[in-house]
């Protein structure tokens, strides 16, 4: 049996991938898709820990978790979309209509 | 199988206090029907507004009958205490507002409008639940239904660039936010084996008291509850999750960002108040502070930290804006900041504190953007410039805001002083505790702050009553009398509250009880 | 001129307080912590370790794929990726059921939903990307700050444990769960799912040439 300590280990490295991922990325769709990096990082988390304690509430929030991701990602993409249609770019910096004057 | 039946039994039982939340749903659903009738006639948007106060009005019906003993609700999901009434009161309120700002006016076509009111339906749903919440799943899944339909209707205007930008960037911001949340839960509940909020204090003493390395599990602690104030924090715009904010306000059709200024905010702070102050308060916290509880962090005071520099942040950046949609968006962080200070004194005082304020803030700043929606069908614009001379073209709306600006300041006569005054008491009532010095730095930043926000007010007051017209006014539109209605109503309320406060005190003390399973 | 000096005094700033972040966290929590750190206990490496690891490195160079990328489907194949290593890692916790749901969901929905945004926006993989705010620097900044607070409480925290079952279906369990005790979440979550999807709709249709 591997430890639960690499799963958590191998979670918390997803989530600061995908935590800097966010954070240095400027196309909305890949800083969507860290999201998603960072919410994998949570399920493995909470799996890791379902199993250590023999706890299956841990698989019903991972469940839950991965049916909101869905819903977060179409709600996104159609954002994508809508913004795409308008100005015909989704990078982050091109999208700058609102922001302090001067 | 026994056990499983008991579960059963205890949905089955939970769904008579369930009930308004039962009507907002088939509302929510009804609604999304309704929207598929009276195409193309005159009087659309008059009865999509009377279906959606219907909705409402038999939510509030049910939530007047429904028992009043505190409780625990589909096994231990959600509770029904006197501390969720009240704030389902506060967001039927904003809803019903929003619901006859909206209706008269130019924001919604009448062909989307059905839209718009189904979502806030299902918005009201998931604010309802975040202040019931006490599990932590169910924090997560309220704030995500909250923040899913907010990200909607925040980018609802067709082709308009600002509206499609504000969508984005509140989604991404969003989407980070709830996800750092959810992992500093998943290490919530790898310690303490539980996401029932009522137990979390129970296990973390059991643990200290395990005998386990104290450092280490104090580290978990301390970074789990850090992670899990971000997701709270993003939704009550707190600096340094408040990037979103006036970029979303700006962006956001007018009658939705003044809902999204005050439900969410408030349904933020009502999660806040459970996690914070409800459950990780034992009965020793009351002097030692909630902060012992959790990792031996002075909790209290890194929430008074947050406090001075939201309410700082807010007030020295909305100084600059010219854009009245921005002022108030920054206004509202600040204001954001004068609440957490009710958190920080963590104690019943600060709670019914917080909850006068919020009941105030409501009317005064929903009244607030009803005047911006006024001016912007008027002129087409939300500058300051067109604020000019206000007082000649429409005395009711000039009044009307200076009344709410001057109570968001928080100047004697109106209700937004009798909230700042309980606020400060709050926290004054600290100083001759433990750590009294800093709480009573915490009110003087305060009072300074709230020094700060009265220019920027007055600014706006001075270009309606004093400064001359920028431009020749064009030939206004005839305001809607259901404008005319909601501006004296609330100025009136404001006026009124502010003289005669008792109501507001008997009501607030009586919802304390926090049910703490 | 002047936003240069600010820019540079936010770098600077920003610099001090990440520096001063891993210090203090280094000396008051890190440090005790680890003091106390029981050692993980020693496997030999069997089928299932090394399993783990091919895994664990595939996720991890798929999630870096993501992240570090300049190109966008090479970004979404380094999703899929990692999606699918961390879908096999749950079958390793017992966690048939969520495997499933991973595949079927995640890698059947969701990335299929970011492949179709990929190839209607196409334009954007012609953006170049490097011209970030807080840029490649300031992420790695901050993963150098974030890392160690995260890996000490991943490895020092003396997790409970309490020996793992053997494998077992969970599909039936968690069935059950979610019409028990997770009841009001499962109809929530039904409700989320409603609201976004008439919301996506709303948000993303063509505007109606009516009105």
């Amino acid at each position: 049996m591997v430890p639960v300590q690499w799963y958590l280990l191998l979670a918390a490295v997803l989530f600061g991938v995908g935590l800097v991922g966010v954070l240095i990325k400027r196309n909305a769709l890949i800083v969507m898709m860290c999201i998603e990096l960072m919410l994998n990082a949570a399920n493995l988390t909470f799996l890791a820990f379902a199993r250590q304690q023999g706890n299956i509430g841990g698989h019903a929030i991972a469940f839950f978790v991965i049916a909101v991701a869905a819903a977060e990602a179409a709600v996104g993409l159609a954002i994508v979309i809508a913004i795409y249609r308008t100005t015909g770019s989704v990078n982050v910096d091109d999208v700058r209509e609102l922001r302090e004057e001067g | 199988m026994t056990n499983l039946l008991s579960l059963v039994d205890v949905n089955l039982a939970s769904a008579a206090s369930f009930r308004p939340e039962l009507a907002l749903t088939f509302g929510t659903m009804a609604m999304f029907i309704l929207d598929l009738f009276w195409k193309n006639h005159p009087a659309r948007p008059a009865r999509l507004a009377t279906g959606a106060l219907l909705v409402l009005g038999v939510a509030a019906a049910l939530l007047v009958s429904q028992p009043t003993a505190p409780g625990s609700l589909f096994n231990g999901m959600i509770a029904t205490d006197g501390f969720a009434t009240f704030f389902k009161w506060l967001f039927l309120l904003a809803a019903g507002l929003t619901v006859l700002i909206s209706a008269p006016g130019k924001d919604f076509p009448p062909a989307r409008l059905g839209e718009f009111y189904a979502l806030l339906m299902a918005m009201v749903l998931g604010l309802f639940l975040m202040a019931s919440a006490t599990d932590l799943l169910m924090v997560y899944l309220s704030i995500e239904l909250v923040s899913l339909v907010s990200y909607v209707l925040a980018g609802f205007k067709k082709g308009d660039r600002r509206a499609a930008e504000a969508s984005l960037k509140y989604v991404i911001y969003g989407g980070v936010a709830s996800g750092v949340m959810l992992f500093g839960m998943s290490y919530l509940f790898g310690l303490l084996g539980t996401t029932s909020i009522g137990q979390l204090a129970g296990r973390i003493q059991h643990l200290q008291a395990s005998g386990l390395p104290a450092a280490a599990t104090k580290l978990t602690l301390v970074v789990a509850m850090v992670l899990i104030t971000a997701g709270v924090g993003y939704k009550i715009a707190a600096v340094p999750w408040h990037m979103w904010c006036p970029d979303v306000y700006e962006g956001a059709p007018t009658p939705f960002t003044a809902f999204l200024s005050v439900g969410p905010k408030a349904a933020g702070f009502a999660v806040a108040l459970r996690l914070f102050y409800g459950a990780l308060s034992g009965p020793s916290a009351v002097t030692a502070g909630f902060g012992e509880a959790v990792g031996g962090l002075p909790w209290p005071a890194i929430i008074g930290v947050m406090s001075v520099a939201t309410m700082t942040l807010g007030n020295l950046t909305a100084l600059a804006q010219t854009n009245l949609k921005r002022l108030l968006a920054y206004s509202s962080i600040a204001h954001a900041g004068y609440l957490l200070m009710g958190l920080s004194a963590a104690s019943d005082r600060g709670v019914q504190a917080i909850m006068i304020y919020l009941l105030i803030y409501v009317v005064m700043n929903l009244g607030s953007f009803l005047v911006v929606i006024l001016v912007a069908e008027a002129t087409g614009s939300e500058s300051i410039l067109d604020y000019r001379g206000l007082a000649k073209r429409h005395p009711l709306a000039a009044t009307a805001f200076a009344v709410f600006l001057f109570s968001l300041t928080g100047i004697p006569p109106f209700a937004g002083f009798v909230g700042k005054w309980y606020l400060f008491v709050a926290v004054l009532d600290r100083v001759p505790g433990p750590g009294g010095n800093w709480y009573a730095v915490l009110a003087i930043i305060g009072a300074l702050n709230s020094a700060v926000s009265l220019y920027y007010y007055v600014r706006v007051v001075r270009a309606m009553f004093i400064d001359q017209p920028y431009a020749e006014p064009r030939q206004a539109p005839a305001t809607p009398l259901m404008y005319q209605l909601l501006l004296s109503a609330s100025a009136v309320a404001v006026l009124v509250f502010g003289l005669w406060w008792t109501p507001m005190i008997d009501w607030t003390s009586a919802s304390l009880q926090i049910f703490k399973g | 001129m002047t936003q240069t000096t600010g820019k540079l005094l936010g770098w600077i700033l920003g610099t001090a307080l990440a520096i001063g972040f891993v210090v203090v966290m280094g000396q008051l929590a890190i440090g005790p912590a680890a003091q106390s750190m029981v050692p993980a206990p020693a496997t030999s490496a069997g089928l299932t370790e090394v399993l783990f690891y091919v895994l664990a490195g595939v996720t991890i160079a798929g999630a870096a794929g993501v992240a570090l990328s300049h190109n966008i489907l090479y970004s979404a194949i380094g999703l899929l990726m990692a999606l699918l290593g961390a879908g096999s890692l749950y079958v390793f916790l017992s966690a048939d059921f969520l495997a499933v749901a991973q595949l079927l969901i995640y890698i059947g929905g969701v990335l299929v939903l970011v492949l179709f945004a990929v190839m209607l926006t196409n334009r954007i993989t012609e953006i170049t990307v490097s011209n970030t705010s807080l840029g490649l620097w300031g992420g790695l900044m901050l993963f150098v700050a974030v890392a160690p607070v995260l890996l000490a409480v991943a490895l020092v925290t003396p997790w409970a444990t309490i020996t793992p079952a053997a494998a077992a279906h969970t599909t039936e369990t968690i069935g059950d769960a979610l019409l028990s005790r997770w009841l009001l979440p499962f109809e929530v979550a039904s409700l989320v799912l409603l609201a976004s999807l008439v919301g996506a709709v709303a948000i993303a249709r063509k505007e109606i040439k009516a009105d």
